[in-house]
């Protein structure tokens, strides 16, 4: 292979080390250390795992079904609603969640769920509704890839096999299609834990309430606190580097079952 | 064995509905019509080409695909039912064991419809999985069995909550010639043991041969014929590309039963031996183009059932060489491959050499 091909990977590596470092160095360890053992950065990390659980949880129950359907069915205008529902990951995440701001203000349905005493905007219901709206779209992509490469000859056979619908479905289609459902959560987790302009529009930035990790990073980061800023980020990094791993760990879980062929 | 008492279940698709029948693609409807009523008991076998519409049939009476028509199971109209309800087994080509199971999961799925007890359903699982002999393999998952194991847990699963009709789909294309072998003697000894109505279909002849109680010829989603195999086999219509070619019947002289299980006759001014089925004096004997044998050169061993005769006519469709021949003033049709006409290098009015084979010949 032509030597030239190698620099842009020496530059892709060096441009990834380089942030990195930038980031680990800049403060001492001890520094580092102090800041992870805060108050702020504890709870940022709670905060934010208790949402992108949640926004995952609902991202599931939205998508999976959802992916299920476009994988097994055919309709007039599937081709449109299928890049509809791809839009919210194309979507400017700060726009998307201007838009989530006055679908859910006082003039749209703010005022209603208001007075069933559900209050969204600007309180941790917000950062699980922004969360929510950019991991679905992934989760329901994976999970409709996964129910098409398993094919319906499987749910073909339980139902000649006396299984209803419902049965076919938890029983045979789901534990089939897991690797990529699977594959499609810890994507829309990161996509989740990372969410940040959505979240500042309809959560708002507010310290010790709708403050997820990234929202702490830009609240320290602002107000000069490098410490707890970096050490949130140090956080978040570590979050998405293990998801990473757990990504190709199932990428290689050897697959007892063979597809049939047709 | 008398059939006519027998309770007919009955598979229907009147011709008069084939602009109703509704596939995927509707300007290609698979099936063309086709009528035809199953036995009590029986195992008929729709022997056909690819794309005669053999899978898309059975996937219609499972209720798999949309279908316009009746389908009745016991005199019981199923067609208006959701697969599930149809209590009709299907034995699939690819067999779909369900892969994140054992063996034993994978019947106990077949039995949730039934409401009986646990203590049933594992007797009723470990009976089953005896019967197909596959009483060790139990636990394993399916990636871990070989394709013959596969096969019979496919078929064990199928089986197991006792379905009314089981259908067939080419069940055992997919295995080498002995395993094939064996497993079809393997399901004909199942069938006889549970005595379930079976509706197989396969492109392959010698199978539909060996399995079948009566045989139907699938073509172009049409039913062209149904009946005895060995009718069907010796009288087959041999329409221009046709499935089925045209049996040799050869005029001969009964001369005497042997008392091996071989008869002895006169053909062709040549002693012929056939073997003995069901004792009756005939004075023709039958046999398929594809077991007549040709070479140039008198092949070695053994001279028994060899014929000497001349080439008239080498035809050659679809991949297959069909040569006539005359021995003395009988006509003789032989089949084989191109490839293998093309080695032989046969050419019309040479000297030919033959046999007829033995196990091939059927008198009649």
């Amino acid at each position: 292979m032509n030597r030239v091909f190698l620099l842009p990977l020496v530059v892709l590596f060096l441009f990834t080390a380089g942030v990195l470092s930038a980031l680990f160095f800049r403060l001492s360890p001890g520094e580092i250390i102090a800041a992870l053992g805060s108050d702020e950065t504890r709870f940022a990390l709670r905060l934010s795992l208790m949402t992108s659980i949640a926004a995952t949880f609902l991202a599931l129950i939205l998508g999976v079904p959802t992916g299920y359907v476009l994988a097994r069915t055919d309709f007039p205008g599937k081709a449109i609603l299928d890049t509809f529902l791809d839009l919210p990951l194309v979507i400017t995440p700060l726009i998307a969640g201007i838009g989530l701001l006055f679908l859910f203000g006082q003039n749209m349905l703010g005022a209603r769920l208001g007075e069933w005493g559900i209050h969204i905007l600007f309180t941790p219901w917000g950062a699980v509704l922004a969360q929510t709206f950019v991991a679905s779209p992934i989760v329901m992509r994976s999970s409709r890839a996964a129910f098409e490469r398993v094919g319906p000859r499987y749910e073909w056979a339980a139902a000649t096999l006396g299984l209803r619908p419902s049965q076919i479905f938890f029983r045979i289609s789901l534990p089939l299609a897991r690797q990529g459902i699977m594959a499609g959560t810890i994507l829309g987790w990161t996509r989740a834990m990372g969410e940040f302009g959505a979240t500042l529009m309809v959560a708002g930035a507010i310290r010790f309430k709708t403050e997820t990790l990234p929202i702490a990073v830009y609240l320290n980061i602002s107000s000069g606190d490098l410490g707890t800023a970096l050490s949130c980020a140090w956080v978040l990094m570590a979050t998405g580097f293990a998801m990473l791993l757990a990504l190709r760990w199932i990428g290689q879980t050897p697959r007892s079952e063979t597809l049939p062929s047709r | 064995m008398d059939w006519t008492d027998a309770p007919v279940r009955n598979l229907a698709f009147p011709v008069d509905a084939m602009s109703e029948i509704t596939l995927q693609d509707l300007r290609n409807p698979i099936i063309k019509g086709i009528s035809m009523d199953i036995r009590d008991r029986e195992l008929l076998v729709l022997v056909g080409p690819s794309g005669a519409g053999k899978t898309t049939l059975l996937n219609m009476v499972a209720g798999l695909i949309p279908h316009d028509g009746r389908i009745l199971v016991d005199g019981e109209r199923v067609d208006g039912l959701p697969p599930s309800q149809r209590h009709i087994g299907y034995l699939f080509q690819d067999l779909l064991l369900f892969p994140h199971m054992s063996v034993k999961k994978n019947l106990l799925t077949a039995l949730q419809r039934l409401s009986i007890t646990r203590s049933e359903r594992n007797e009723r699982i470990s009976s089953m999985l005896e019967l197909c002999h596959l009483t060790s393999l139990g636990d394993r998952l399916p990636g871990a069995l070989s394709g013959g194991e596969k096969q019979r847990a496919a078929l064990a699963r199928a089986l197991v909550a006792s379905p009314k009709v089981l259908l067939l789909d080419e069940p055992f294309s997919s295995l080498d010639f002995r395993t094939a072998r064996y497993l079809r003697l393997e399901l004909k000894r199942i069938h006889s043991q549970l005595g379930t109505t079976m509706l197989a279909v396969t492109h392959n002849l010698e199978e539909a041969q060996d399995l079948g109680d009566r045989m139907g010829v699938m073509t172009g989603g049409r039913l062209e014929q149904i009946g005895d195999v060995q009718e069907i086999m010796l009288q087959g219509k041999s329409a221009e590309g046709g499935f089925l070619e045209k049996a040799n019947v050869l005029p001969c002289a009964y001369q005497e039963s042997l008392g091996n299980g071989l008869i002895y006759v006169q053909w062709a001014g040549g002693p012929l031996f056939v073997p003995e089925d069901g004792g009756k004096p005939f004075n023709r004997v039958a046999i398929h183009p594809r077991h007549v044998y040709i070479s140039p050169y008198p092949p070695p061993g053994p001279q028994v059932n060899r014929f000497q005769g001349r080439i008239r006519e080498i035809r050659h469709a679809g991949g297959m060489a069909h040569v006539e021949l005359m021995v003395g003033d009988q006509r003789v049709h032989a089949q084989m491959t191109t490839e293998q006409a093309q080695a032989l290098s046969l050419a019309s009015e040479s000297p030919i050499y033959g046999i007829l084979k033995l196990r091939d010949l059927h008198g009649c």
